[in-house]
């Protein structure tokens, strides 16, 4: 099933009321009372759907919050039997804890029976406080009600000191703790977030497995991840010094990657959520890149994103221009390799010149001796007669093509093969590609931001280029440390903390791995 | 009470409790969907059940034989669903319990036997075939695995004839290796090794250097 939340009308008042009936039995509302909230421009009635049920709304949830009003209120929140336990409550609670904000409240109350406990359990882990009870509230049973209170923050995105402001307010609210899953391609990583606060980063990598292969073999990869992702769990809630009953949500790959590897961590991640009673996040790994720059490597708070930002990611995998107006809700393709990816060409040519896998660090380090003027490799889709339709497109299969064809022809003519300076003329020839047209993206946009990730940031000269040219074009170039560059769970997580922050609902269970999820897919429901 | 979950064939997932006599399992036969079914059917389980995840005391794992990329979702899932719990992962060989379903649902002769071997054969897909070979349970009716698992073409699958009935399974029920796990762990059983039964190398071969791009 994929739960849907929408605002509730009129025409669920019998579904609603349905819920109410069976599941307070002794003082349900009637229906008459139940028409006039969810009629009233003071109140936020939601629905959750299931269409799978024969009754498809499976949940609702009302606030009471009339707008410049101080004070709101929870009036009534409701999950059928059959669908607890999946974190539905919680997510309705977020969403009108997130409106009450909205509307301006600045606290929110609830009223909820002594006898139930697991209701009390949810409201105080969504920071909310019993301030007084009400004897005998509730009738005709005769049950006391507590009430509860929670400070709502000030109106979320008002800039880059939101975390301060949170943090000095009384009774703030803790943004919640998020374990990421990321099993893309050959590292399993897993990460734990609290926001923009990195608190673990943990990978492990199958690299060393495939470097007699030459190149990721998908197969191989998924084992590893296989048997990777219990001691990478462990080690990642060891270094953030958290025990798995303090994680408040998770977070997984569901694609772009590798279909095989990606289900490693679907199932994985399933199965956590599950045991733990949490909510779970589906999401795309590309987007995954973005967010890591929300994070600092040492922990510290890290800092909303500038945006928009056009976003470069280059990997062994993914080749891709993002236009991002917003982490969570709007990002753009605006291109992408037309054959290989950028790490791959580099492991290619690293194995026509002889160096081993993986090849990014190997040339880059036999490039450093080299000319890169030495030889003039060809540059991909940046003729004018491929600008027309490429603009934003790469391709790396071609300057592969013609470093094999060079030295060919000297090893046929038995000359000596100048690593070096082939070495550091392809290098110069993709990274000159890649920059240029990052730097055109943010130029033709208007947008003087840009953003690096994927693996291939750790190439030296992909860093100076991309700083060099963004100077002269004054544009601000952002690069997160590398061990949030190269694929990792932490990234993930803090994907995840931006939806729940941004109210969005979690994702079903029924999501499966989608090795070619597009871009725009940033939450797969 | 122990949750099972196999992928080595198509998805199911069982909770099963001898002492309260629940045997609840959702099985989905598809065998392409293992990701998308598993976490629903796990929850499904459960709630069928009324158990929360607190409830259980261990996690019951079919390692196989299957087909390798479904088989790990399975396996992936009942490792971190004992991992949360802090519960005890419990691996069982998948067509162990196919054979322990047979057993348990022939009545014992006058012999006292239920039956004879049984040889569980079950799809490695590439046209190829798993196969295991049991002997009948005694007291404990836990069957004892005497060859295999093993890969064959399906013309040199071994224990042909020989007495022995055979049974191609299409599903492995997670009910049957929720109960098989209990009665191995009642009787003190050893449990197999916690590593999935690919019996296949991954398919590749060492780089043999860069091929030519020039004639």
């Amino acid at each position: 099933m994929s739960p849907r939340f929408r605002r509730a009308t009129g025409a669920d008042l019998d579904s609603i009321m349905a819920i109410e009936r069976t599941t307070f039995t002794t003082d349900a509302w009637s229906a008459a009372t139940m028409a006039g909230e969810l009629d009233s421009p003071h109140t936020y009635y939601l629905v959750v759907e299931d269409d799978s049920r024969p009754d498809a709304v499976v949940a609702y949830a009302g606030l009471f919050a009339p707008r410049g009003a101080a004070e709101a209120d929870i009036q009534t929140i409701a999950v059928v039997e059959s669908a607890r336990g999946t974190g539905l409550g919680r997510a309705l609670m977020r969403d009108l804890i997130a409106e009450a904000a909205r509307r301006g409240a600045t606290e929110l109350f609830l009223e909820v029976r002594a006898d139930n406990p697991a209701a009390q359990g949810l409201y105080r882990s969504l920071d909310f406080e019993q301030i007084a009870t009400r004897p005998r509230y509730y009738q005709p049973d005769g049950v006391d009600a507590f009430v509860m209170r929670r400070a709502l923050p000030p109106e979320a995105e008002s800039g880059p000191d939101t975390g301060t402001a949170a943090d000095t307010a009384d009774a703030a609210p803790r943004d919640p703790l998020v374990l990421g899953i990321e099993t893309s391609c050959d590292e399993t990583g897993v990460g734990i977030v609290r926001g923009t606060a990195l608190l673990a980063n943990v990978i492990s990598s199958s690299m060393d497995e495939h470097a007699r292969y030459g190149g990721v073999v998908p197969e191989v990869a998924a084992r590893a991840h296989l048997e990777a992702i219990e001691p990478t769990i462990r080690a990642a809630l060891a270094e953030a010094d958290v025990s798995l009953a303090d994680i408040d949500a998770v977070a997984v790959t569901s694609g772009p990657g590798l279909a095989g590897a990606l289900m490693v961590g679907v199932g994985a991640a399933k199965a956590l959520a599950l045991a733990l009673d949490r909510p779970l996040y589906a999401v795309n790994h590309l987007v995954g890149h973005v967010g890591a720059d929300l994070l600092r490597a040492d922990g510290t708070e890290g800092a909303e994103l500038e945006l928009p930002t056009i976003a470069l990611l280059v990997s062994g995998g993914h080749t891709s221009l993002l236009l991002v107006r917003d982490l969570v809700s709007d990002v753009e393709l605006l291109g992408e390799t037309i054959d290989d990816a950028a790490g791959e060409a580099f492991d290619k040519v690293a194995r026509v010149l002889g160096l081993p896998y993986p090849g990014g660090p190997e040339i880059d380090r036999a490039a450093a001796e080299g000319d890169p003027r030495a030889i003039r490799f060809p540059r991909g889709l940046t003729q004018p007669k491929d600008m027309a339709k490429h603009r934003y497109n790469f391709s790396f299969s071609g300057v592969k093509t013609a470093v094999a064809r060079w030295v060919e022809a000297r090893q046929d003519a038995g000359e000596p093969v100048p690593v070096a300076d082939v070495a550091a003329s392809f290098r110069e020839s993709v990274v000159d590609v890649l920059t240029a047209k990052a730097v055109a993206a943010c130029i033709d946009h208007g947008i003087p931001r840009l953003l690096l990730g994927g693996g291939v940031v750790a190439n030296a000269r992909l860093r100076q280029l991309a700083e060099d040219r963004c100077r002269s074009a004054g544009i601000a170039l952002r690069v997160p440390a590398l061990s949030l560059c190269t694929d990792n769970g932490a990234m993930i997580a803090a994907l995840g903390a931006q939806l729940i922050r941004a109210g969005h609902a979690p994702s079903g269970l029924d999501f499966g791995a989608d090795s070619t999820l597009p871009v725009t897919d940033i939450q797969v429901a | 009470m122990l949750l099972a979950i196999d992928t080595s064939a198509g998805t199911s997932v069982a909770v099963v409790d001898g002492a309260t006599g629940i045997a609840v399992e959702r099985s989905v036969d598809d065998t392409m969907r293992h990701a998308e079914v598993i976490g629903a059917l796990v929850r499904d389980c459960l709630e069928q059940a009324g158990v929360r995840p607190a409830d259980l005391d261990g996690v019951v794992a079919g390692m196989g034989p299957g087909p390798f990329t479904g088989l790990r979702v399975g396996i992936a899932a009942a490792r971190v669903f004992a991992l949360a719990r802090g519960i005890p992962l419990l691996p069982v060989v998948s067509s162990a319990a196919v054979a322990f379903e047979h057993y348990a649902a022939v009545a014992p002769n006058a012999a006292g036997n239920g039956a004879g071997r049984l040889l569980v054969v079950t799809d490695a897909r590439r046209r190829e075939l798993y196969w295991s070979l049991f002997d009948a349970p005694g007291e404990s009716g836990i069957p004892t695995l005497v060859d295999g698992p093993g890969l064959a073409t399906p013309a040199d699958v071994p224990h042909a004839g020989e007495g022995t009935q055979r049974i191609d399974a299409a599903r492995v029920s997670g009910v049957a290796l929720g109960r098989l796990a209990e009665r191995m762990r009642a009787a003190g059983a050893d449990f197999p090794a916690d590593h999935a039964l690919y019996l296949r190398s991954p398919d590749v071969t060492p780089a043999a250097g860069p091929k030519r791009v020039t004639a």
